[in-house]
């Protein structure tokens, strides 16, 4: 035991837990590194697009007779050119049985559907030939009518594809009451209509753009055996399989590369028309042929997100307990079903209860079509339209009891004492601690100080007004449980694969199928497997994105690769010690029984042999002398498929000030406190939340991609997508409760998408709270100063009262008009915008 | 992104730079930094065959005291008028709205002349140019002229240049001892102003006896509030006096519409700026 | 993006009828712009577009859709694409006149369309570009018509004339200015065509970055009197002006 103990005092200090650096960021960020645009082959073609400027237009002729004539032009694709051999784009979710899915072509052969589809490709020797070929491609187009409002789209006013006869693609609803998860919401509303309360908003989720770092960019080589794809993707693994598929091509004979990726924010959660293209291009050419598209091509034809219209209808006890909850939402996919599709709004269904009481609760979703930019995911998909919804109406119900928006949270929230908790949406919530959170929070953000404050600036008619905005979130990821994504007719599983190689030398390899793009994953592994095998963690290489290498995998979106593909590492790494063990208990002449693992060092009990894990793998290597019937190897292979989801929560508090005389919104103080169980890199996760912060509050306050009334998209630079930097934001204070999950061994929960989520209804909150003594119940994201300033000064302009006195509102236009001010949709605000 | 081909000459002097000019007439194209002529260029919203890049010669690069103004060579980098002594005496609200313009990046590699010549309406260096009276000075092939600045700018991207014409350096009246301020008002930082106010005063014994203020993207041009400057003379530098004279400031302005308000906040905008810039210059 | 336009021509409505149905008459009215053909109610041109930076050259065809000399009111088609694929323009424009006690007000609403990369990156700078250019369009019609029935071959020569002088002195815009006429985009196009390898002037006939040589040369005298009338407008007028130019342009 003494001995034992001795060890365990010298052991080296747990990996996991450790603030690392990470291990790739010298060769990120010193760019010595290999990114898909900077592959050169030898007899490299390059492709440029011919994109169409309208948004929904027949094209009656394309002449290319003066682009292939072009010096260096090889040849020039259109879509007639492909269209027998070219497929759809598939959706990989769709979400109904009687889905109305339109075919997606990666060439528009004879119509255009959304500004920037490609209506041709020029294949040339170098790419400023191809780009200065796309010039002299003619293109003739009769002008269809685009559907382009989301409301007016759902109306089937014009059609997005005429020939589908609607625009409305599922409609997906969740009942509890026919789910048995709860009871029914329609009764609930009822009753609360006699002596409760019911609230009704409708909320406006404005499309937001990825806008990852790095352009996406492809490369394919047709030269050899096998066809070879090096593509800025999330999700290789995804992309080999559907191509086959899709493409007709036999799956062993595709391999892809995702070398290192330059951000996705689930913008590379797709398989795209231009790595189609690439592909059909290298393969009828007989040459690598590579695709790197513009920003400006990113921003216009790379998936956007979001675009939601959220009604909502929530009843409650007069004291603020809440009966029930009703969503409709109206959400626009843009013009395809793109890979997840109507996907992303369902993933909120489960979600839009949050952490709160409902016994009862329904989601309505309506998908629809409209003549712009497919939409898909964008950092955490579903869930944050959900969560800004919830928070946004906690925040109304409190207003609308006269009680402090904590107070009504805490009233209705799921208490620590009733983990596990099985929700109104049918989840089973594994642990958490509301309470706890929030009481960290509300300390480290002053909040009885702050809503003094307030309280004075209002006394004293300051013209800069102080807000507090709450948001106690949680959310679901990990994405996901198999048996539920089959019961959600999603197209794939949601295990993870793993597989840990011991070198002869000691040294190990571990590879994932999660495939990084930026997340750190090589370094947070390297921690866990040094832990595990008692290895340093410069031992450890990490090795991924590659289908050749890392042959099996579902790749990185939904926060799930530490809880999922971390957890089937850990398999693979608890398999090489079973391994081990039987080859150092030969070795040892001991039984397995005897030996204890611990350091990296199997020990027979009660002695002081023992075997180092480098030394039985060099052992293994020799083989010399294995037990009967042993292989020689330590390999080991897992895959793993999670039980549940994983429930990271938190608190948010977000102090803005509002200078009532321009609008303008200053942020004052941010607070997050997250609980995201066992972390296994603090510096990870902090760079993770704060990332995810701003993403959020960019929603909140900056990001909005806008059409005209033609479809163009007008917010297609950085001048006016406003994508903010670090010298727009403030410095956040983070901190963090752990409730250690129940359902992985290092009770682990996902924190890629847990600021995104948290942040925006915080903001939005904060900035509702500091002017709604103005008359204020909302502001249209993002919160522009302009809007701000006319949701102040809407009263003294002669308008209605946003909130009408007495009764709880409910939905009428004039009134939802009135309430949001300057909200629209965003072609209409374009419009009306500019008069 | 990448712009279509084009030659390119970068000539040591001024009088090499308009013979280039000459020579390649309708299509050449002055390059003084590259900050908004590149990035159009490689969207392809032009194709000059010739770009002339003023950035070698040397002439045209510094700062200098020329008796009763400090003139600025067109071709220097922001990143050097923002830290250049004389600007900082004598032209102090130059070095107020230089120091805003764009993002440190473009700050080092956009000039002076540059910006001005380019005459975006929502560029930084208009309103304080206008506002302290410069003078452009201009080479062309019959030698060179000085235009005001209440001439120079004429309308969205128009100067009263000729095509044959370079901008070659700007005089700007000493204003020594002036409070100065730029009040720019954005959504995120590296934006162009939504409304920005350059204002500058004189004040003596807690008067206001001299006041200039220029508006920017507030008009096809950059605007003078000629009638702020006005109410301006004689009050106290104080809050009530200048919240009553920045009323005015919106005056004859025609403010665009975009996604970041319409003209009436705008105009809004432009009364409220001013009051804030004023009350800052004055230091009140 | 809808634009109106109203203005009121000390004509009968007759004169001012016959004056816009003369399409060389407006033509002049376009910077940049150069009718390169037409039959019967149908037209082609190109429009030379260049604002600060910006230089786009957008070929296009228009079409009168309706002339209804009853109602006094014509509409015009007209759909233009940039050279280098850089997008589309495309305006609806409805002109109307009504008699109002022996003077004539003309009404002309604009229905714009403008697509691609002027529309994605303009810093919204689009749409007032498009209103400018409409107003200066506008303003120069008022002026075509108040000046009555242009003589095409006379106008011609008066609107080379400033050419030179303006170029000599780089004087004035504003004495320019009183120069804006009318002229025949017919006429001036084919003299374009004839007179191009004589009239390479180095030198600008006006303070204006936009207007260059190559457009003396495309527009002939059309363009000039404009240009001359104020430098910096017509820059503008580039992105929307397409339509417009071709709208005048057209006409037979």
């Amino acid at each position: 035991m003494t001995v034992t103990e001795d060890r365990a005092e010298t052991a080296p200090k747990a990996e996991v837990g450790q603030a690392r650096r990470r291990k790739e960021d010298q060769r990120l960020i010193t760019g010595r590194t290999k990114w898909t645009d900077n592959i050169q082959l030898p007899g490299m073609l390059h492709l440029a697009m011919v994109r169409s400027p309208f948004a929904h237009a027949r094209i009656t002729n394309i002449d290319v007779e003066a682009a292939k004539a072009s010096p260096n032009v090889v040849s020039v694709l259109t879509g007639a050119d492909v269209a027998d051999e070219q497929g759809g784009l598939p959706n990989a979710w769709p979400i109904t049985p009687d889905q109305v899915t339109p075919n997606h072509p990666s060439i528009a052969v004879d119509r255009v559907t959304f500004a920037g589809e490609i209506v041709a490709v020029v294949v040339a020797r170098s790419a400023a030939a191809a780009r200065d070929a796309v010039e002299l491609v003619d293109v003739d187009y009769e002008e269809l009518p685009a559907a382009l409002d989301l409301k007016e789209a759902a109306e089937d006013k014009v059609l997005a594809h005429p020939d589908l006869g609607t625009n409305k693609s599922a409609l997906w609803v969740f009942d509890s009451e026919t789910a048995g998860s709860g009871s029914g919401v329609d009764a609930a509303i009822e009753a609360a209509r006699d002596g409760g309360i019911v609230i009704e908003r409708e909320y406006r989720q404005q499309r937001l753009i990825p806008a990852f770092m790095e352009p996406r960019s492809c490369v394919v080589d047709p030269t050899g055996d096998q066809i070879v794809v090096w593509t800025a993707t999330q999700i290789p693994h995804i992309l080999r399989f559907l191509m086959a598929a899709v493409l007709g091509y036999p799956e062993s004979k595709i391999r892809v590369i995702a070398p290192d990726v330059g951000g996705g924010f689930g913008g590379k959660l797709q398989t795209t028309p231009e790595e189609w293209i690439t592909f059909m291009a290298a393969r009828r050419l007989g040459k690598p042929c590579k695709y790197t598209e513009s920003r400006s091509e990113s921003l216009i034809a790379a998936h956007h997100g979001r675009d939601q219209w959220q009604k909502l209808t929530l009843s409650a006890e007069k004291d603020g307990t809440v009966t029930g909850l009703k969503v409709e939402l109206l959400a626009d996919l843009g013009s395809y079903v793109a890979l997840m599709g109507g996907g992303v709004p369902v993933l909120g269904a489960f979600m839009y209860n949050s952490i709160y009481k409902f016994p009862a609760y329904q989601f309505n979703c309506q998908t629809v079509l409209t003549n712009k930019t497919w939409t898909d995911a964008y950092r955490g998909a579903g869930r944050p339209e959900a969560t800004f919804a919830i928070e946004r109406i906690m925040d109304e119900l409190a207003a609308e009891v006269g009680v402090d928006p904590m107070a009504i949270r805490e009233q209705n929230w799921i208490t620590h004492e009733e983990f596990p908790f099985t929700s109104v949406a049918g989840l089973e919530y594994d642990s958490g601690n509301y309470e706890a959170a929030t009481e960290k929070a509300k300390k480290m953000f002053g909040y009885d100080a702050l809503r003094a404050e307030q309280e004075q600036r209002r006394a004293s008619e300051d013209p800069v007004q102080l807000g507090i905005g709450i948001s106690t979130f949680t959310e679901m990821c990990g994405l996901a449980p198999s048996r539920i994504l089959g019961a959600l007719d999603y197209g794939a599983g949601g295990w993870e694969h793993a597989s840990v190689r011991m070198l002869p030398t000691g040294k190990v390899e571990v590879l994932t199928g999660s495939s990084a793009h930026g997340q750190g994953h090589e370094t947070a592994w390297s921690q866990i497997v040094a832990d595990r095998l008692g290895v340093p963690f410069e031992d450890v290489e990490v090795l991924h994105g590659d289908t050749q290498i890392a042959h099996k995998g579902m790749d990185t979106y939904g926060s799930r690769s530490l809880v999922v593909g971390g957890e089937a590492v850990i398999k693979a790494a608890d398999k090489v010690i079973e391994k081990a063990k039987v080859i150092a208990a030969h070795l040892l002449e001991a039984s397995v029984d005897d030996l204890e693992f611990s350091g990296g060092r199997f020990g027979v009990k009660g002695t002081d042999q023992g075997l180092a894990m480098a030394e039985i793998a060099l052992a293994t290597f020799a083989a010399h002398n294995l037990p009967d019937g042993v292989e020689a190897s330590l390999d080991s292979d897992a895959t793993f498929d999670p039980v549940s989801f994983s429930y990271p929560h938190g608190t948010h508090l977000c102090a803005v000030e509002i200078d009532t005389e321009t609008g303008a919104v200053a942020m004052r103080k941010y607070v997050a406190v997250d609980d995201i169980g066992t972390i296994v890199n603090p510096l990870i996760v902090e760079g993770q939340v704060h990332g995810g912060l701003v993403q959020g509050i960019a929603q909140a306050l900056w990001e909005e991609a806008v059409h005209d009334d033609a479809g163009t998209l007008v917010s297609a630079s950085f001048v006016d997508y406003l994508v903010p930097t670090a010298a727009d934001t403030i410095s956040f204070d983070t901190a963090h409760t752990t409730s250690p999950s129940t359902t992985n061994t290092l009770g682990t929960k996902g924190v890629g998408e847990a600021g995104c989520i948290a942040s925006t209804p915080a903001v939005v909150n904060a900035v509702v709270d500091a002017i709604r003594h103005f008359g204020v119940n909302d502001v249209q994201m993002p919160c522009t100063p302009a809007r701000v300033y006319k949701a102040i000064h809407q009263q003294d302009q002669g308008g209605e009262t946003p909130t009408p006195g007495g009764a709880a509102p409910h939905f009428d236009e004039a009134d939802v008009a009135d309430r949001s001010a300057g909200a629209t949709d965003g072609a209409a605000a374009q419009a009306g915008d500019h008069q | 992104m990448i712009a279509a081909q084009f030659d390119y000459v970068a000539p040591a002097t001024v009088e090499e730079a308009l013979a280039a000019l000459a020579e390649g007439g309708d299509e050449a194209k002055i390059m003084a930094g590259g900050q908004s002529l590149l990035p159009v260029m490689r969207m392809r919203l032009n194709a000059p065959e010739l770009v002339i890049d003023l950035g070698k010669i040397e002439a045209l690069r510094g700062v200098r005291d020329d008796g009763d103004a400090i003139v600025i060579g067109a071709m220097t980098p922001h990143s050097q008028v923002a830290t250049d002594p004389l600007v900082a005496e004598h032209a102090l609200l130059v070095r107020r709205a230089v120091v805003e313009v764009a993002d440190p990046q473009v700050r080092h590699r956009g000039t002076f002349g540059g910006a001005l010549a380019h005459a975006d309406p929502a560029g930084d260096l208009g309103a304080p140019a206008l506002a302290l009276n410069a003078q452009f000075v201009v080479a062309g092939a019959h030698g060179t002229r000085a235009v005001e600045a209440a001439d120079f700018f004429v309308d969205l991207f128009t100067t009263a240049m000729e095509d044959t014409e370079i901008l070659t350096e700007v005089r700007i009246p000493k204003h020594t001892g002036w409070g100065a301020h730029y009040e720019k008002f954005v959504r995120v930082a590296h934006q162009w102003p939504i409304v920005a106010v350059a204002a500058a005063v004189r004040v003596d014994g807690g008067t206001i006896a001299e006041a200039r203020v220029g508006l920017t993207n507030m008009g096809s041009t950059p605007l003078r509030a000629r009638a702020v400057e006005e109410a301006l003379v004689g009050k106290p530098a104080t809050d009530e006096a200048v919240r009553a004279a920045a009323t005015s400031a919106a005056d004859g302005t025609n403010p665009p519409s975009d996604l970041n308000g319409d003209a009436d906040y705008r105009r809004h905008l432009a009364t409220v700026l001013t009051r804030r810039a004023v009350l800052a210059a004055a230091g009140a | 993006m809808e634009l109106t336009h109203t203005f009121t021509v000390p004509a009968s409505i007759e004169t001012t009828w016959s004056a816009f149905n003369d399409i060389e008459s407006v033509a002049g009215c376009f910077p940049g712009a150069v009718v390169t053909g037409v039959d019967g109610d149908d037209f082609t041109g190109t429009c030379k577009v260049k604002l600060g930076p910006v230089a786009m050259v957008y070929n296009g065809t228009g079409t009168f859709v309706e002339k209804n000399e009853e109602a006094k009111r014509f509409v015009v088609n007209a759909k233009g694409k940039d050279k280098r694929g850089n997008g589309t323009a495309g305006a609806l424009v409805t002109a109307t006149m009504t008699d109002v006690g022996g003077a004539t007000e003309v009404n002309v609403l604009t229905e714009l369309t403008i697509t691609g990369k002027p529309a994605q990156f303009g810093r919204g700078v689009i749409e007032d570009i498009s209103n400018k250019l409409l107003g200066q369009f506008v303003a120069c019609l008022e002026k075509t018509v108040n000046d009555g029935p242009p003589e095409a071959a006379e106008v011609l020569t008066d609107a080379a004339a400033p050419v030179p002088d303006d170029g000599a002195g780089a004087a004035g815009p504003a004495a320019a200015d009183e120069t804006a006429t009318s002229s025949d985009p017919v006429a001036s196009s084919a003299a374009s065509g004839s007179a191009a390898p004589a009239a390479p002037t180095p030198i600008r006939p006006v303070p204006n970055r936009q207007h260059t040589a190559d457009d003396s040369l495309d527009l002939g005298a059309t363009v000039l009197p404009i240009l001359a009338r104020t430098y910096g407008a017509q820059a503008l007028a580039g992105l929307g002006l397409l339509a417009l130019l071709i709208w005048w342009i057209r006409r037979d």
